[in-house]
């Protein structure tokens, strides 16, 4: 029975440990993000400003570490120092969604002198105890223990594929400036809290060999990002799907879409093809290579986290039975170059209004202002388009520029319902971004503007004379700043 | 046309608990031959396809016409095993059969064997459509108590409006103000004694209150004589979609006057009744010598109706002419009248079983509106994307009835395939999947291998055919399924689908 209350007496331990060593001083900073994103449905103008507060983590070099989403459609970015009130102006130097990564610097190169900085710290491994750290409101650290649960490829915020990620378990107290923390060890720095979920006490981070990747990219004052290859895989296991495809006798994961302007796709390999191995290292029938450090790791993490653009890849793969190596340059052309681009935080969405119809080109930030159930709400042809364009739109050229609703005048009568309609051209001539719109319809001074769409009524017609001043007369009525932004 | 989202309930039958006792006075019109019916129904599990599905009973109402004929709603006796009627006047329940249910506007016709149940009933008179804001009163046997209900509302509107049970149906429609509730659905709504309407839906309490929906008669005796020749059709649909020409820069690109008629048309569904008759960009000026306005609305009895209810009173095979104006001349065009098949994949089904194939653990479905009913919220968006735009994008011409990969029942033999469930097929064996009617066939084809592709990019699933014959009845006898098929079409129409050229390959 004694035995028993020990361990509850081990248990009962607090869990926080309000620091005084040295060691914690001169590491972390307050950041304060006003943030006001664009209206994707009102898109000449901004949505209601809110802050966010997180903490964020001083480098040797004066730099600060953050979330990417802590900043996300900033308008302005402040540090604080812990223990005073004392504030500085912050530009981002680089940022990546897709990592969840930001890299700030102090308008004031003297603000963070002093501030011995934090180094980075080895990479970690699912049962390694580790602490998160929180800043109390007189400047004090508050030092939380946590633990490693999990170390895999998992899915990131803002991002379509995966990247390495951290499960924490901690129990976090509510505190200022949480909204991003520093997971560290041993006074190192072991990762980035990027989520928490307060039920289960589970939270994400993202790990070192992550920060390591950005901030080797940033180094050089030119970002670049993470790699993709741009394919879509199945695992391999199954017995008669490895006959089939005329799999080697073990390993190996089958690519059902190449996307030519990928990684992948320059480099020679086509749908069908038995990926072997990447860079050197073997992949199992599941997707997995053998990381030296975490085992069995998806395959997302070796094309993604371990090359940078512009380095070589080099691939063995099993085409109709016949072994064969590929060689090509790691780089982001299946992500960047879209139609329809998915991440455009920061950017103020483009529109044209003619004479009370509101054009607009297609981003996945639009799709995703319908909510949670964007893929059910927004209007369907747009949705299709997004969701299917690499099979439905793959010329990254054609932008899609759609009617996304109409501002009723005179002019307007009838058309007034009318939203989430693909354009396809206007007078004849194919439209294949908005600029080539504006540009068509400036051309045109009298005569008839004939707008022809994907779907029906398919055809919308507006009287091109007078036009000019019909159109300012409704940027006056609805107090639109500006009819147009390109 | 189209999907839109379910605005209404229909009202839903009572569930059953006990039985009326008897009366004897002098009986109204209405009470003479207003009837309850108790329905023992079952309805298909389409997610266990091979099921016989739920057993249910409720109640709900209909009425006695000329000394013969009962009519009910569709969704009284949708999917009945057993029925009996009562009458007021009589308390003994009479066995009853149905000879024709109509999903598509919500009737149905009841008949009972035994000519004693007919004692005392009359020639109940149709009516016409009441006068707004006129009194009528609804007879039926709703939720508060065993005995006939009668409560009694003004006609509140007359306009159309989508019918619920079928999915996909909208036809003129009256609401009125008299309580309608659970049980009164199939009921005769009286003015003058004639009938004048039957019950069939409304809004559930928390949306709206004191609206009650009731088929009119011009639906009601297009109904009667449809099943004239002993089997009923489905409504007919001119199948394009029209646009308001309101806009003055429209009137003036298509070269008409302001004279505030014409609507344009701006979708053609192929294989519809104006497939090859009318083009797109026509506007249409009149239909059977009606003017047409241009928010597309004509005048009939005095009363403005879409131009739709001109084709809504008439019968497959029956001709409409319009006069069209096109090349700025006017064009006399006629259109014989037919179903509109390419929409049929949004109505629900009644009395059909569901079809599917099982194969080695594979259940192939075709996609049904009952089936997506089901799957929608999980579904993957392809599936679902396929689903809304199957009519809008006219798929059916391609694929009349995309079959679906519904489930793989566990077995070891498939273990890997289990994450393929959900999939549209593409091909079997090389050979295009079009219907459901194409997966037996092409299961044989090929050498010792089944091979499965689908679409998108999913990996293709690969079957031995030696391996798959030996697990079928493990298989069966697992999951209790009697037979490895059921594909025979029953009632559902189909569109033909304008096939793309024969055994082209991906």
């Amino acid at each position: 029975m004694k035995w028993f209350y020990l361990i509850l007496g081990c248990l009962a331990l607090p869990l926080a440990i309000v620091a005084e060593d040295e060691d914690s001083r001169g590491s972390l900073v307050r950041v304060r993000a006003s943030i006001q994103p664009y209206d994707q449905f009102r898109p000449w103008q901004k949505k209601s400003p809110y802050g966010l507060n997180g903490t964020g983590v001083v480098l040797p070099g004066g730099k600060v570490l953050a979330t990417a989403a802590l900043v996300a459609n900033r308008t302005e970015v402040g540090l604080e120092k812990p223990g005073s009130a004392e504030k500085c102006a912050a530009e981002v130097e680089a940022i990546d969604y897709e990592a969840n990564l930001a890299l700030l610097q102090p308008t004031d190169k003297n603000f963070l002198k002093g501030f011995s900085g934090v180094v980075l710290g080895p990479a970690l491994r699912a049962g390694d105890k580790t602490e998160v750290w929180q800043l109390e409101r007189n400047g004090e650290m508050l030092r939380n223990q946590a633990e490693i649960l999990s170390a895999g490829v998992g899915r990131y915020p803002s991002d379509e594929a995966g990247f390495l990620l951290y499960g924490v378990r901690v129990s976090l107290p509510k505190r200022d400036d949480s909204y991003t923390l520093p997971l560290m060890k041993d006074g190192q720095l072991a990762g980035m809290m990027m989520g928490y979920d307060r039920d289960s006490q589970e939270g994400t981070a993202i790990p070192i060999p992550m920060i390591e990747h950005f901030l080797k990219d940033a180094a050089d004052g030119k970002y670049e990002g993470f790699p993709t290859l741009g394919v879509s895989w199945s695992t391999l296991r199954d017995p008669n799907l490895r006959e089939e495809v005329m799999a080697p006798k073990s390993g190996g994961l089958l690519l059902t879409r190449v996307n030519p302007r990928g990684t992948a796709g320059r480099a020679g390999l086509k749908e069908g093809d038995v990926l072997l191995s990447v860079d050197g290292f073997k992949l199992d029938e599941d997707g997995n290579y053998r990381d030296s450090l975490y085992g069995p790791t998806a395959v997302g993490n070796l094309i993604r986290t371990k090359p940078t653009v512009g380095s070589v890849a080099r691939f063995r793969i099993s085409r109709n039975g016949k072994e064969m190596d590929l060689t090509g340059t790691y780089d982001r052309k299946a992500r960047e170059e879209v139609a329809i681009p998915t991440l455009q935080f920061d950017q103020a969405p483009k529109y044209l209004v003619v004479g009370g119809m509101v054009f607009q080109e297609l981003t996945g930030v639009y799709l995703q202002e319908w909510g949670d159930k964007w893929s059910e709400r927004a209007p369907q042809r747009l949705v299709e388009y997004f969701t299917f364009q690499q099979e439905k739109r793959a010329d990254p050229g054609k932008k899609v520029v759609f009617l996304s609703q109409v501002l009723p005048s005179p002019i307007t009568l009838g058309y007034q319902q009318l939203s989430g309609l693909v354009l396809e051209k206007m007078n004849g001539h194919e439209i294949n971004n908005l600029a080539e719109l504006a540009k068509a319809v400036d051309e045109i001074s009298s005569g008839d503007i004939v707008f022809e769409f994907r779907d029906e009524p398919g055809k919308l017609i507006l009287q091109a004379d007078g036009l000019p001043a019909i159109s300012e007369k409704i940027a006056k009525d609805y107090g639109l700043p500006a009819l147009r932004r390109l | 046309m189209g999907n839109g989202a379910l605005r209404f309930a229909p009202l839903l039958l009572l569930p059953l608990l006990g039985s009326c006792g008897k009366g004897d006075w002098q009986l109204s019109e209405a009470r003479k031959n207003v009837v309850m019916i108790e329905v023992t129904a079952q309805t298909w599990d389409y997610r266990l396809p091979w099921n016989p599905g739920t057993v249910s009973s409720a109640r709900g109402a209909g009425f006695v016409i000329d000394r013969k004929r009962i009519i009910t709603n569709a969704h009284v006796v949708s999917g009945a095993r057993y029925l009996t009627v009562q009458r007021e006047a009589d308390p003994r329940k009479y066995p009853a059969k149905v000879n024709f249910v109509a999903h598509d506007c919500d009737l149905a016709m009841v008949e009972v064997e035994d000519p004693d149940f007919y004692k005392g009933t009359t020639d109940l008179k149709i009516g016409g459509i009441p006068d707004l804001e006129s009194v009528v009163s609804v007879y039926g046997f709703p939720i508060g108590g065993d005995r006939l209900s009668v409560t009694r509302g003004v006609v509140s509107r007359i306009d159309y409006n989508s019918y619920t049970h079928s999915g996909r149906e909208s036809h003129l429609a009256i609401q009125i103000d008299a309580a309608i509730n659970p049980g009164n659905s199939g009921g005769p709504v009286m003015q003058n004694d004639k009938v004048v309407g039957v019950a069939f839906q409304g809004f559930r309490g928390d949306v709206a209150q004191n609206v009650g929906y009731m088929i009119p008669t011009p639906v009601i005796r297009r109904f009667l004589k449809d099943v004239e020749d002993g089997k009923y059709d489905h409504y007919v649909d001119i199948a394009i979609r029209w646009m308001a020409l309101e806009n003055p820069a429209m009137r003036k690109y298509y070269h008409r006057p302001n004279d505030g008629l014409g609507v344009v048309v701006t979708d053609i569904f192929s294989e519809g009744s104006s497939d090859g008759v009318l083009e797109k960009g026509d506007v249409l000026l009149s239909i059977d010598g009606h003017p047409i306005e241009s928010d597309g609305s004509v005048r009939l009895d005095g009363q403005p109706v879409q131009l739709e209810e001109i084709v809504e009173r008439k019968f497959a095979g029956d001709t409409v002419e319009l006069e069209v104006w096109r090349n700025q001349s006017v064009e006399k065009k006629v259109i014989t009248l037919r179903p509109a098949e390419m929409f049929s994949m949004y109505e629900v089904l009644y009395e059909e079983a569901p079809r599917y194939v099982l194969y080695g653990g594979l259940v192939f479905q075709p996609m049904t509106a009952n089936l997506m009913a089901g799957l929608l919220g999980s579904a993957d968006l392809r599936l679902r994307q396929t689903y809304t735009l199957f009519g809008q994008d006219q798929l059916y011409r391609e694929t009349p009835e995309p079959v679906i990969l519904t489930s793989v029942l566990p077995d070891r033999s498939n273990v890997y395939l289990v994450g393929l469930a959900g999939q549209i097929v593409k091909e079997i064996n090389g050979k295009r999947i079009r219907t459901l009617a194409d997966v037996v066939p092409a299961l044989e084809l090929g050498g010792e291998k089944t091979v499965i592709h689908f679409e998108g990019d999913q990996r293709p699933a690969v079957l031995k055919k030696k391996e798959v014959d030996q697990v079928m009845p493990r298989i069966m006898a697992q999951y209790g399924i009697a037979e490895t098929k059921r594909t025979e079409l029953g009632d559902r129409r189909l569109a033909k689908g304008s096939f793309k050229k024969e055994g082209e390959n991906r």
